[in-house]
């Protein structure tokens, strides 16, 4: 994204957590993270780098919560400057 | 992209209303065809051999006898289904372990539970299938087995699987036991926190596992042609599960099986497991006939899942004002024969009504000699909440509060954390209490050996993924189909939704289920996904096909597409300026639908989220027979927070349904099983579903807090209302008696009992 000068925009800092047991088995304990992305796609993918293989993990076995709103993982989901993205385990059907 | 509007209640003309349900005449008039209404040329009818035992190895299984049998075409049994790799697939509250899938529907090296199937048989009659399988023999070695969840944690338990090491502990225990899985949610210092507490109760308690008690027994029809080709009739929560599940256990292609759905006699989780339809289907392959399987009730008690049954022990402190500071909670919840309890559940929802600086929950997932458990109407919440609230109910008596302002100081709202991870997004529990407060019969006494008991419950609501298409008939009217069954109502939310977007009446709109061949896929009916997630897909349909009414309005009109607006089912120019023209109705539009670019018609997909969660809150008037020990429920007042009623009609269902279930839960339903761990109680005079006469008044308060994220406000309504009955009753029950239950179901012996103490 361009500034109105035409100078490329860093994406908004926002900030990743975990539950503890997914953290345990996926970043070595490490519950917060701060990426800079502007959509769930930017998200996913910078965990991904941090963690190769965290991606498809996010991607097919969690829900995440965006401010806590609840959403299904889907590329396209915004997220903005501060917001607060928790993963959690996905939801059973009753 | 679906378009977000502002909720604007008082522009609705059809949603909020209450018009005649669209499968109501087929239903009443006999008409409906459910899973075993089908039938085809040729049909074959099969049975299921099931074990007589709760726990033994398989040495052999001698079919020679049975297949000799005239009219016998064909017997399968774990050969005929291949070896599943043992891996959870997907998350861990909703893991699939195709290992254990297989074995639940066909048992290979041993049975894990009474009723367990072991060979099926196909044969032209039901009679000859019958016979059939009393000429199989399988030489079993009867092994010791175990049921309760406390017996079945002990060191010396019977083992259902030898090499089973507990999953979720750091590090992993040495020793194999029958703890499948084990999970900590915490925030805070618990343990501290207690210590600043003036009051504190702790108790533990014990439930038994009830079933869903579905009217229809699990049934299907399937037809496996010569060509690899497959087709499923048969009732389920979701006939794409069905596909997915039936293609893997068979080893076959998605595109291969086509699942119809059939009408669906109730499911309340139920029916998101497949039990027949593999069974069914390796027949049919092997036959190269149809083959229906129907079970009768016996086979749904005895072999189709539960609920968990449970132990528990929480502990909550609070101070003398009424602030809670401290929780702490252990869940021990029976798996059945494979692991996969809703015990991370109970762990999330038991205090998410409740903003608690320092909680701590742990949870058991168990395996036993039962049934594998299957979801249940909230799965895990319910047995969390009888725990949680029975103990903040004697906390509210020991610090002198009244219950519903006891949880109203305490009570989440958008922005308050959850012990389990984000904040709270929405509000809508404190309204649910607010509205019992203001309910005429709150404060009015009740009479000798009666009590007033009060609960709440939270459950997560679900989202997912949806289909929807929409086709405009040449007369103007309107085909709506979706890929979700219909166990709630939702083809009536359905049309009334599209009618409301598009500006037609409700009568114009067919609402269907389509095939898994005909519609994209859709997740299962469940979670109280449905009128949000399927409805969200139906009205960005809508909007899709308004655009393109507007289009083909323009080119009718020589005008451009922005010139023309959608108006109460017309399109209009959308100023003066645009020129003076006759408004165009959908049925005027669809008449030049092929000079204007052949046949009107959208799908639409979409990965909902944004759903908001659902609270109910509760009271209940009980009468307690003090020489009988029975518990006569006098009056339910059910408040739940709704979002907005799409049918305030199917909303006031879901919530007469979700209390009648807890109360049979609460005061009647358990298995009771014999010294070889043989189910004493399979049909329905012996396990004891309420019936009418057994029932209060239920008086459902919907309680409208719109979900800013969905066009109409819709939140999920199919669950919260079964959690807060059980606990609503024991404090009812102590009130009346100051006897505190702790174990379910409070039957007339076990109040006896207490009362007798």
């Amino acid at each position: 994204m361009l500034d109105e000068v035409g100078k490329l925009i860093d994406p908004p800092l926002v900030r990743v957590v975990f539950t503890a047991g997914f953290s345990n088995s996926y970043t070595g304990g490490v519950r917060e993270f701060q990426v800079r992305a502007r959509n769930m796609r930017g998200v996913i993918k910078q965990m991904d780098d941090l963690f190769p293989g965290l991606g498809e993990v996010l991607e097919e076995d969690t829900n995440v919560s965006v401010d806590g709103e609840l959403h299904e993982v889907v590329y396209t989901q915004p997220v903005y400057p501060g917001s607060e993205i928790f993963f959690m385990p996905k939801l059973e059907a009753g | 992209m679906l378009t977000k509007t502002k909720f604007v209640a008082e522009d609705l003309k059809v949603v909020g209303t209450r018009p005649i349900r669209p499968d109501g005449v087929p239903k009443v008039t006999g008409m409906a065809q459910y899973g075993a209404d089908y039938s085809l040329p040729g049909m074959l009818w099969a049975k299921i051999l099931r074990s007589p035992h709760a726990h033994a190895r398989i040495r052999s299984i001698d079919v020679s006898r049975a297949l000799e049998l005239p009219g016998v075409k064909a017997i399968v049994t774990k050969d005929d289904f291949p070896e599943q790799s043992f891996d959870y697939i997907g998350p861990d509250r909703v893991a699939v372990n195709y290992w254990h899938m297989t074995r639940n529907v066909m048992a290979r090296e041993k049975v894990l539970y009474e009723g367990h199937a072991v060979a099926a048989v196909a044969a032209t009659t039901q009679s000859i299938a019958e016979q059939a399988l009393a000429l199989i023999q399988v030489d079993y070695e009867v092994l010791p087995h175990v049921i309760d969840v406390d017996d079945a944690m002990r060191p010396d338990a019977p083992l259902l699987f030898e090499d089973m090491i507990t999953r979720g502990m750091t590090p992993p225990p040495t020793k194999p036991s029958n703890i499948s899985r084990w999970a900590e949610f915490k925030t805070g210092d618990v343990d501290a926190a207690f210590a600043k507490a003036d009051a504190v109760v702790e108790l533990s308690f014990k439930t038994s596992p009830v079933h869903q008690g579905y009217i229809e027994p699990h049934a299907c029809l399937a037809r496996f042609g010569a060509d690899g080709q497959c087709e499923i009739w048969s009732s389920s929560q979701g006939h794409f599960f069905v596909r997915a599940y039936t293609a893997k256990l068979l080893g076959m292609n998605l595109g291969d099986l086509v699942v119809h759905p059939a009408e669906i006699g109730g499911g309340f989780g139920g029916k998101t497991v497949v039990y027949v339809e593999p069974v069914a289907a390796a027949l049919s392959r092997k036959t190269g006939r149809p083959v229906k399987v129907a079970m009768t009730r016996e086979d749904v008690t005895r072999a189709t899942g539960p609920t968990s049954g449970s132990s528990m022990t929480v502990k909550v402190g609070a101070t003398k004002d009424g602030k809670i500071v401290a929780a702490d909670a252990v869940f021990k919840l029976q798996a059945g024969a494979f692991p996969g309890s809703p015990v991370l559940n109970a762990c999330m929802c038991s205090f998410s009504p409740y903003e608690i600086e320092n909680v701590r929950t742990v949870g058991y997932d168990v395996v036993s000699n039962r049934p594998k458990a299957a979801a249940y109407r909230a799965p895990g919440s319910p047995i969390a909440a009888f725990a949680v609230e029975s103990v903040l109910d004697k906390l509210a008596q020991e610090i002198g509060m009244d219950p519903v302002q006891f949880r109203l100081k305490n009570a989440v709202k958008a922005g308050s954390p959850t012990f389990w991870g984000p904040k709270h997004a929405h509000d809508g529990y404190a309204e649910t209490l607010q509205a019992l407060m203001a309910h005429p019969e709150y404060q009015k006494p009740l009479g000798k050996n009666q009590g007033r008991g009060v609960a709440s419950g939270f459950w997560f609501n679900g989202g997912g993924e949806s289909t929807a298409t929409i086709h405009i008939n040449e007369d103007g009217t309107v085909m709506l189909a979706t890929g979700s069954m219909d166990v709630g109502g939702s083809r009536a939310s359905m049309a009334m939704m599209a009618a409301e977007t598009l500006g037609v009446p409700y009568e114009t709109v067919r609402s269907t289920v389509a095939d898994t061949a005909s519609i994209g896929y859709n997740h299962v009916t469940g979670g109280s996904r449905v009128t949000y997630a399927t409805g969200m897909a139906v009205i960005e349909a809508c909007q899709q096909i308004i655009k393109d009414l507007c289009h083909r309005a323009a080119l009718t009109w020589d005008v451009k597409d922005e010139d023309v607006i959608w108006e109460n089912g017309h399109a209009k120019p959308a100023s003066p300026e645009v020129g003076s023209f006759e408004p165009l109705s959908l049925k005027a539009i669809a008449a030049k639908r092929a000079v204007t670019g052949g046949p009107i018609v959208t799908e639409s997909a979409v990965n909902a989220g944004g759903m908001a969660p659902g609270f109910a809150s509760q009271f209940i008037d009980v009468e307690v027979d003090p020489e009988t020990g029975a518990v006569k429920v006098l009056r339910a007042v059910c408040a739940q927070d709704v979002g907005k009623a799409i049918h305030p009609s199917y909303c006031e269902g879901q919530i007469h349904g979700g209390v009648v279930q807890g109360i049979g839960w609460a005061l009647n339903e358990e298995y009771v099983y014999d010294k070889q761990g043989r189910l004493e109680n399979p049909g329905f005079l012996d396990y004891r579903i309420p019936v009418a006469s057994d029932l209060p008044m239920i008086e459902a308060l919907m309680v409208e807090v719109p979900n800013p994220n969905h066009p109409y406000g819709v939140k999920g309504v199919g669950e919260a209302n079964i959690i807060p009955v059980m606990a609503a009753i024991a404090n009812a029950i102590e009130r009346a008696t100051g006897k505190r239950l702790t174990q379910l179901p409070m039957s007339p012996p076990r109040v006896l009992e207490a009362l007798d103490a």
